[in-house]
């Protein structure tokens, strides 16, 4: 129904359908940790899943501090744990 | 000029109830879909009277007086004697967009507790897993337990069992024998037994289990630990069950999004339950003229409550009557509202499965010892002085999630109770978004 989606997600390429979240696509394909914490290097992934609780920031194509539960997959883009 | 805030059940009936009078409005809207978080669905209609949302979405989305911007994350708002300005960012640039009557229809969030582990990744919100699921197609985790107090719980497990998840449980807190209290909400809602009918009926076919006065106190990553919960949410035996999952939704009821009423100045009132709403009147105004507020930020009531308060601000916008009957239906589901909040309370038992190690501010890293430390050892007397010194509540959510326990915590350690001031006070930020200073300059450069 959805066409696929490609872009990569700390260098490893990966794929969803179109529309998808960034942090739905990469749950999908069995990534659970989108970045580790600043102090204690915990592992973080969605949480809230509606943009209220900024767990699950990315860094975009370059620009950090996006949260990967609201942005969809866009071909060729390329995500990066923030920290 | 009419503007909505908020394209869920609220804002869509507000939009139609003056879309239907013949006059132009604009609703704008942070998802790129109509529906808010409730009608989230992507093309198939399921679930219970899902359906429903057809009827909005085509009235509004489509129709020429209706101007619909999606996509569009307001970060602020003002207002002057003649106007109010609403700024929002939309593809990361800022625009305004200016109105002389505005509805606000913010939404909730779901509310949640710290336990041990709820940091881990596989503990989430059933907003959450039901956001996936809905919007985007995914299980929040093939085996997952569902735990905390509400209704909300229902819908999230039979969507994740429907979805092809196996749903472990459902660990509701209250005992069902609470909704004894509410004989009358009862009686005035009879459609409400039809709708827990179905939902009963879907947790037969899907065999999910059900067990009440339980709770999930501990995470550890593949699995969790229940604890037997007394009615005021202290633990009466501590890991009496252990389960095998790789996801725990927990939930706690609601939080209302007040961020852009405050803003603008509409006042504030703590609700019984000590969730910080607005007072409005009996047309939904607030108490700033030419703003109006409808739906869960006037006190959590789902969406039956929201349409008929979007649709009675609708109609007040424009100077219709209100029809005695909508006034009723309002009334009725008020009721309603009212028995959630006695079936399904947060009672302050749950600080008892807190441990030092406990983490409360989840942006910061922030403990429950280091929170007790800084009332002990540091004097803080409330949950503002403690935010200073361990900077609980500072981070990028802005304490959206663990203010109000972060205060209660300290309340609790003090045994106080949180002052009504207070509450209204960690429930209020400056900006409801964030935007770097660089994208607001482009903006104003630009105009």
């Amino acid at each position: 129904m959805n066409s696929k989606v490609n872009f990569t997600f700390n260098g490893t390429r990966y794929s969803g359908e179109e529309g998808q979240s960034i942090a739905a696509a990469l749950l999908n394909s069995g990534v659970t940790s989108l970045r580790s914490t600043r102090f204690n290097a915990e592992p973080r992934t969605i949480f809230c899943g509606i943009g209220i609780c900024f767990d699950c920031v990315v860094k975009i194509d370059g620009v950090a501090n996006q949260r990967a539960c609201l942005i969809a997959i866009t071909e060729g883009s390329q995500i990066e744990s923030s920290q | 000029m009419i503007a909505i805030i908020g394209a869920g059940p609220a804002g869509l009936a507000a939009a139609r109830a003056i879309a239907l009078a013949g006059i132009s409005v604009t609703v704008i809207d942070a998802a790129q879909k109509p529906g808010g978080q409730y009608w989230r669905h992507r093309s198939t209609v399921d679930g219970y009277k899902a359906t429903r949302s057809e009827k909005y979405f085509s009235t509004v989305m489509g129709n020429p007086l209706v101007t619909y911007i999606n996509g569009a994350q307001v970060w602020s708002a003002t207002r002057s004697e003649k106007s109010i300005h609403i700024n929002y960012l939309q593809s990361g640039v800022e625009k305004i967009l200016a109105c002389t009557d505005l509805i606000l229809t913010t939404g909730a969030y779901d509310r949640s507790l710290p336990f041990t582990g709820w940091d881990k990744p596989g503990s989430m919100t059933p907003g959450a897993a039901q956001a996936l699921l809905k919007g985007h197609g995914v299980i929040a985790g093939k085996s997952i337990v569902i735990s905390g107090t509400g209704p909300f719980l229902l819908p999230v497990a039979v969507g994740l069992a429907a979805g092809g998840a196996k749903v472990e449980g459902v660990f509701e807190a209250n005992s069902p024998l609470r909704w004894l209290r509410s004989p009358l909400a009862l009686l005035l809602n009879p459609e409400k037994a039809l709708e827990l009918l179905y939902y009963l009926k879907q947790f037969r076919r899907y065999s999910i289990p059900v067990r009440f006065g339980k709770a999930v106190t501990e995470f550890t990553g593949h699995s969790v630990r229940i604890s037997d919960v007394n009615s005021d949410l202290t633990i009466k035996k501590a890991n009496v069950q252990e389960i095998e999952c790789n996801g725990i939704a927990a939930g706690w009821g609601f939080v209302p999004d007040i961020t852009l009423g405050g803003i603008l100045g509409c006042n504030q009132v703590v609700d019984k339950d000590g969730t910080v709403i607005f007072s409005t009147d009996h047309q939904q105004r607030s108490s700033v003229s030419n703003i109006w507020i409808a739906g869960e930020a006037t006190g959590i009531g789902g969406s039956d409550l929201a349409l008929a308060e979007g649709h009675i601000a609708g109609l007040s916008v424009i100077g219709k009557r209100i029809p005695i009957s909508l006034l009723f239906s309002r009334f009725r589901k008020e009721l309603f509202a009212r028995a959630l909040q006695v079936s399904y309370p947060v009672n302050p038992g749950w600080k008892k499965w807190l441990n030092r190690e406990t983490l409360i501010c989840r942006c910061e890293e922030v403990t429950c010892g280091q929170i007790l430390d800084s009332v002990e050892e540091l004097k803080a007397e409330d949950a503002r002085t403690s935010k200073l010194f361990t900077r609980a509540g500072m981070g990028l959510c802005q304490g959206r999630i663990c203010s109000r326990n972060v205060a209660e915590v300290i309340g609790a350690s003090k045994e106080v109770s949180v002052t009504d001031s207070e509450r209204i006070a960690y429930s209020n930020r400056p900006i409801a978004a964030p935007i770097s200073l660089g994208t607001l300059g482009d903006g104003i450069s630009s105009k």
